[in-house]
């Protein structure tokens, strides 16, 4: 599936993806950002439990020729990036006949959450443990968030707590103002 | 709250998980007979003691397990299992697992 | 009479910073830093509540959050604990449970009569005539404590956060302090939680050299990076040291409750001083010592003038030592230690006024201050397993055994000097360190995201601190006179007695009886001396009797607190902006938020009947299923079957849980080779979900099937109605669509509108000819407007949930869950025929075997029905009942006005007698009255061959 501008068959207007987050909310000032990126392109990849056709191990995410690979679940890959990077990705990596693919891109919202704070913000709606030790940059965890199944990837930015979130698309501005509500707390706090 | 230990993703919040009930094996459905079918189906043996049980990883890696619990001490004894199955659907669970969070249920 | 001291060294007030404040509509001056209770002392008032039963005036115990007799109401807020709540400008604090007013209090002749009301004096006054409750209960309503709640006070912003410190301290006195210090020090994260507004503990009443170690010691705790909560509570230690912890000290909010995973909890709670049982102990002018040493160093307050001190202990003989300096006449001393004792103390108006020596002398005072000694908390411990036990020589409990990962220090494990108080506190900061590391490296190897540790698992560290010394203390209990045990529920020692020769003997069963330390102090003052009463009733030791079982919450915690913020997930489709902005009516469909009409059902209905409708149907559950045994999966969950399903058919299917009950139904198409789409019920679609990844996961992990759930990755509009094919036509060019191409029943993917990988099938809830189209949700939006721009000619409106409802029970569909409840097998649903016993296996199939055999007991069966007045809708749920009875055979599951048949129509479940067609049944209608309806031939009121369907 695609997000860009599909090939028209019958002449109507240009299709324009949508996210599931209508309403943006400005950050306050100082606390953890919170940015839409659901357009981005989702594949899940799915193999037996112990599997590893992507070569990374479950709750561990990492880049891949711009290609963002998760281990998700036990069983479950998800890719994550821009649509080229990721088709680029799926059409040169060689897969066992008992692995599949499916685009989830418009199943699953994405948001992402940057800032110093941002695992205090999290600490408010979700009960992982959001240590350095405990979920470092480049581990993934699911959860509920804010009472919504959640799967969080920990992926810094510019050395600064990075962590993006996806759930299932219908929940987006729920979750979206509940997490945003969240890191209220700590605005104009530095560190 | 206990904490459980997931065979996936190591010990997690039981509010992460959904409990499924007394391990069980599943009778031949070829030959079984009312009292059997019925005794997998309702029967609970609530021993104060070690007992095999199912959870379901709902909130985390979605797999389910079977695993030894203590019911006086809340021991787990290691390591899990895979899971067996459950007889019926035990918990109206959503698609998003978002009944699992019980706010200040321990308070 | 001002009672404010000169300057106190000690002092926490802030005298440049005055506050106005009102106590019963009186006008007083505190100052900042005050607590509503000492503010109003220096002002001379002494009165601050009405008992709980006998209604006596009641003043100042203890001074702190424990303290029985100043809950006051404060504005609109009820049940303040006014001898901890700081005083803040222009507080309104009135008295509660006094009626009319303090002063007077009418309800003070219980007093008179108090010894009617003994234990148990409700319970087996009030309860028969059982007809005379409702009037008792508004007497008795009058008589009830607590204060008033206003239902239109706004309600304050709670909060809750998770946490996972290395280190929670429960107790921010000396011993606390220190092992917060030492813990941080070893590098842990370390949250010390204070339930007193400063850090000290009983430092901050002693002397000016134990304030400057209170202060270096909090210094210290900043400096090492502990996480400080005052005014705050560890209310609860629950298993695998999962702490709740109400915070009040949070800005903005007004309590929250942080929900701690600790990996070691090191409990210091100090030292309660435990009340003395004499008669009048709950004088307004009796109080504890700590009492008077907090209310003179604290806050510069004189607590009386004349006083006789009562002391068993150091304590006790510093509080004479600070009475004098406070310039209060100490009129006589009562060591304790020396076998004196006092007997009993007198009042008058309101007020103490003299003390009876054990010796029966009198001595003439306003202030009589008791030292007997203390109850150690352990209320944490317990909560941790620990029994602790009794040890007469100390005169109090100790713990026993405690689990490794929780650590008790200070007052609750022994005496000691200051110094050795603090080095007990660092002992078991550096313990509590130790093994927090250990649980840290367990999590750290077995949560699998962790950082996996580099080094092996230290071993659990033994407990080599040394312990502290046990002071011998005065066993102090009871004098030769009878009185309060409980104040805050009124229950006194000769109660206990009562109790206990009326055969109560268990101090559990005791409890519950006479309701001795279930107020609001929750037995922090009276368990020990409920306990000792008890035994010298039963001629037993203390040990013998036992304890009550202390359980959470240790302190008070707000119901707001509980709740924090409000987590109500909602879930909309990608079209709900656009339902918004077209008049929709909402209906909350579990946690979706759906259009249930757009103004007028029943012209949505006759819309769809005649030209087109459109309706979102994107909560309806759809599973993407892929690999080579998806055959095997639909035939095992499914009672029909599967092998056969070309691909591009589309199928419709039952499944029946284990015991033959109806669990779900559908239509799952065949996409591809391995590739197929199954569709839910809405409602069912989490559910449904688990249940099909439980067998692949348990039963059959040998079967190669990927489940993904794609609901929401899809917005699914069903068009239907006579010129559905013509909308669809002008949308799509790459399917052909016409009746001999796509034929009912099958499954097309193709693009609609410029959307390519949406999902056509030719089905229909409805009844017409109809198309669900599964959209890329992202592009949702874009086909839905497309649909309605290019069917404008054709007459296309959405239609919403009411009108698809009706059209569905017009057909006879019926809806798992409304029509069928939890004991519909699958027979009974009229739809036999898809159960299918010559598969090897499917989920249900032993009991739909006995449901099907010719001896199977006889169970209610889903059927059309028609009420003969044709304009009468019976309610859903109505009974059917056998004619000239009111024997129950049956009841209306669903009903509606039919817009195309201009009749009501329904379907219900009957008794097999009463089903077959043509069978005249009795409604009985919510009104009470009886109307007569017909069961049907077919399920389908409207077009039962499916003509128009097929179309």
């Amino acid at each position: 599936m695609h997000t860009s501008i599909p090939r028209g068959c019958v002449s109507v207007a240009e299709p324009e993806f949508r996210s599931s987050i209508t309403t943006l909310a400005a950050a306050p000032l100082g606390a953890p950002a919170l940015t839409d990126e659901s357009s981005l392109t989702k594949v899940s990849v799915r193999a037996q439990v112990g599997a590893s056709p992507l070569g990374v191990d479950f709750t561990r995410a990492t880049r891949r020729d711009g290609v963002l690979i998760v281990g998700i679940r036990p069983d479950e890959w998800l890719l994550l990036g821009n649509a080229n990077e990721v088709e680029t990705l799926l059409a040169t990596t060689e897969f066992d006949a008992s692995v599949s693919r499916i685009d989830i891109t418009h199943s699953r919202l994405c948001l992402r959450l940057t800032g110093v704070r941002s695992a205090s913000a999290l600490e408010k709606v979700c009960s992982l443990d959001f240590d350095d030790m405990m979920f470092p940059d480049g581990a993934t965890g699911s959860a509920s968030v804010a009472k919504v199944s959640s799967d969080l990837i920990r992926d810094d930015v510019n050395d600064e707590p990075s962590y993006l979130l996806l759930a299932d698309r219908s929940f987006g501005q729920y979750l979206y103002d509940a997490i945003h509500d969240a890191t209220a707390e700590f605005a104009n706090i530095s560190s | 709250m206990l904490l459980v230990p997931c065979p996936h993703c190591g010990p997690r919040n039981s509010a992460d998980m959904s409990y499924q009930g007394e391990a069980s094996s599943r009778p031949d459905p070829s030959s079984t007979t009312p009292s059997q079918w019925r005794d997998y189906l309702y029967m609970e043996h609530n021993p104060a003691g070690w007992l095999k049980e199912n959870w379901y990883c709902s909130s985390g890696c979605r797999r389910f397990f079977t695993v030894e619990r203590h019911t006086v001490t809340s021991e787990f004894r290691e390591p899990p299992l895979p899971g067996s199955k459950t007889a019926l659907p035990l918990s109206k669970t959503t698609e998003t697992g978002a009944d699992t969070d019980q706010q200040g249920g321990e308070s | 009479m001002i009672r404010r001291l000169e300057p106190q060294s000690g002092e926490v007030i802030d005298r440049e910073t005055p506050l106005k404040f009102t106590w019963n509509s009186k006008k007083y001056i505190g100052f900042a830093g005050d607590t509503i209770v000492s503010a109003l002392l220096a002002n001379n008032e002494q009165v601050f509540s009405r008992s709980m039963k006998y209604h006596r005036p009641r003043g100042v115990l203890t001074a702190d959050y424990w303290d029985p007799n100043t809950t006051v109401q404060v504005d609109t807020e009820p049940n303040v604990r006014g001898a901890h709540r700081l005083l803040e400008a222009d507080m309104k604090v009135s008295a509660q449970n006094a009626w009319p007013s303090l002063d007077f209090d009418i309800k003070a002749a219980n007093g008179l009569f108090g010894r009617f009301l003994t234990a148990g004096f409700y319970y087996k006054t009030f309860i028969k005539p059982q007809r005379l409750w409702p009037l008792y209960e508004k007497v008795l309503a009058r008589f009830a404590p607590g204060g008033v709640v206003d239902l239109n006070t706004p309600h304050g912003y709670h909060d809750k956060r998770y946490s996972h410190p290395d280190v929670v301290v429960a107790g921010g006195g000396p011993a606390g302090l220190a092992a917060a210090i030492s813990a941080a020090q070893a590098g842990m994260n370390v949250m010390l939680v204070e339930q007193n507004h400063h850090l000290g503990g009983h430092l901050l009443w002693g002397t000016d050299e134990d304030r400057a170690t209170a202060r270096e010691l909090e210094a210290a705790a900043r400096v090492a990076g502990v996480e400080i909560l005052t005014d705050s509570a560890v209310t609860g230690r629950y298993d695998d040291n999962w702490i709740a912890i109400s915070q009040r000290n949070h800005p903005g909010v007004v309590e929250r409750l942080i929900k701690a995973r600790a990996k070691t909890l090191v409990v210091a709670a100090g030292l309660v001083e435990r009340p003395y049982v004499f008669s009048g102990n709950d004088l307004p002018g009796v109080m504890l010592s700590g009492a008077v040493r907090r209310l003179i160093n604290m806050y510069g307050v004189r607590p009386g003038n004349r006083a006789v001190v009562l002391t068993a202990n150091a304590e006790g003989d510093a509080a004479t030592t600070d009475l004098e300096r406070a310039g209060v006449n100490v009129v006589q001393v009562v060591d304790a230690r020396a076998g004196e004792t006092i007997s009993k103390a007198t009042g008058s108006s309101k007020h103490l006024s003299s003390v009876t020596l054990i010796d029966g002398s009198t001595v003439k005072a306003d202030l009589l201050v008791t030292a007997a000694g203390w109850t150690a908390p352990t209320s944490l411990l317990n909560m941790s397993g620990d029994r602790p036990s009794y040890d007469p020589t100390a005169a109090r409990f100790f713990p026993t055994a405690l689990p490794d990962n929780v650590i008790a220090t200070g007052g609750l494990v022994g005496d000691g000097s200051l110094d050795e108080l603090i080095a007990h506190g660092l002992d078991s900061g550096k313990l509590a360190a130790q093994r927090a590391a250990v649980v840290k490296h367990r999590l750290q190897s077995t949560v699998s995201r962790a950082q996996r540790p580099e080094e092996p698992e230290p071993p659990m560290p033994e407990d080599r601190r040394v312990g502290l010394p046990r002071a011998p203390h005065p066993e102090l209990y009871r004098s030769d006179t009878h009185g309060m045990v409980d104040f805050s529920e009124d229950v006194g020692s000769k109660d206990l007695v009562s109790a206990a020769a009326e055969g109560f003997d268990s101090v559990e069963l005791v409890k519950r009886f006479t309701t001795a330390t279930m107020g609001p102090s929750q037995g922090k003052l009276e368990t020990v001396n409920t306990v000792a009463v008890l035994a010298e009733a039963r001629g037993e030791t203390i040990e013998e009797v036992g304890t009550t079982v202390w359980r959470p919450p240790y302190a008070s915690i707000s119901l707001g607190a509980l709740a924090g913020r409000v987590f109500e997930p909602v879930r909309v489709s990608s079209l709900h902006e656009w339902h918004t902005d077209h008049n929709m009516t909402p209906i909350l469909a579990g946690q979706w938020i759906r259009p249930e009409h757009y103004g007028d059902p029943g012209a949505e209905v006759t819309n769809v009947r005649t030209n087109v409708g459109i309706i979102d149907v994107t909560p309806l559950g759809k599973l993407d299923l892929r690999g080579p045994d998806v055959s095997k999966l639909l035939n095992l969950l499914y009672t029909n079957k599967w092998s056969k399903l070309a691909i591009g058919r589309v199928r419709y299917g039952m499944m029946c849980a284990e015991d033959g009950v109806v669990l779900d139904d559908g239509v799952t198409g065949r996409l591809g080779e391995d590739h197929y789409l199954m569709t839910t019920t809405s409602s069912g679609a989490g559910q449904i979900w688990q249940w099909v990844e439980m067998w692949l996961q348990t039963e059959h992990p040998d079967w190669q099937v990927h489940v993904t759930p794609v609901t929401t990755g899809f917005t699914s509009i069903n068009i239907a109605g006579p010129k559905s094919r013509e909308l669809l036509k002008r949308l799509v060019d790459d399917v052909d669509l016409s009746p001999e191409a796509f034929e009912y029943m099958n499954v097309r993917t193709g693009t609609i509108a410029g959307v390519p990988d949406c999902f056509m099938w030719r089905i229909g809830f409805t009844g017409e000819l109809s198309f669900e189209v599964h959209v890329p949700a992202g592009f949702g939006l874009h086909v839905w407007e497309q649909l309605l721009e290019k069917g404008a000619d054709l007459g296309v409106g959405p239609f919403g949930l009411e009108a698809q409802r009706i059209m569905r029970l017009e057909k006879g569909h019926f809806i798992v869950g409304q029509d069928t409840d939890g004991l519909t097998k699958a027979p009974t649903t009229g739809l036999a025929p898809l159960i299918k016993l010559d598969k090897d296996d499917f989920a249900g199939k032993p009991e739909l075997e006995w449901a099907l055999a010719a001896d199977a007991p006889e169970l209610p069966v889903l059927v059309a029905i028609a009420p003969t007045d044709p304009r009468l809708v019976p309610d859903e749920a109505c009974q059917i009942l056998r004619e000239g009875t009111t024997e129950i055979v049956g009841r209306i599951t669903s009903s509606r006005f039919s817009p195309s048949l201009q009749r009501s129509i329904c379907l219900g479940q009957v008794t097999p007698e009463f089903a077959a067609a043509g069978t005249i049944l009795t409604v009985r209608l919510c009104d009470g009255s009886d109307t007569t309806a017909r069961v049907m031939e077919h399920h389908a009121h409207f077009d039962p061959e499916g003509v128009r369907l097929r179309g």
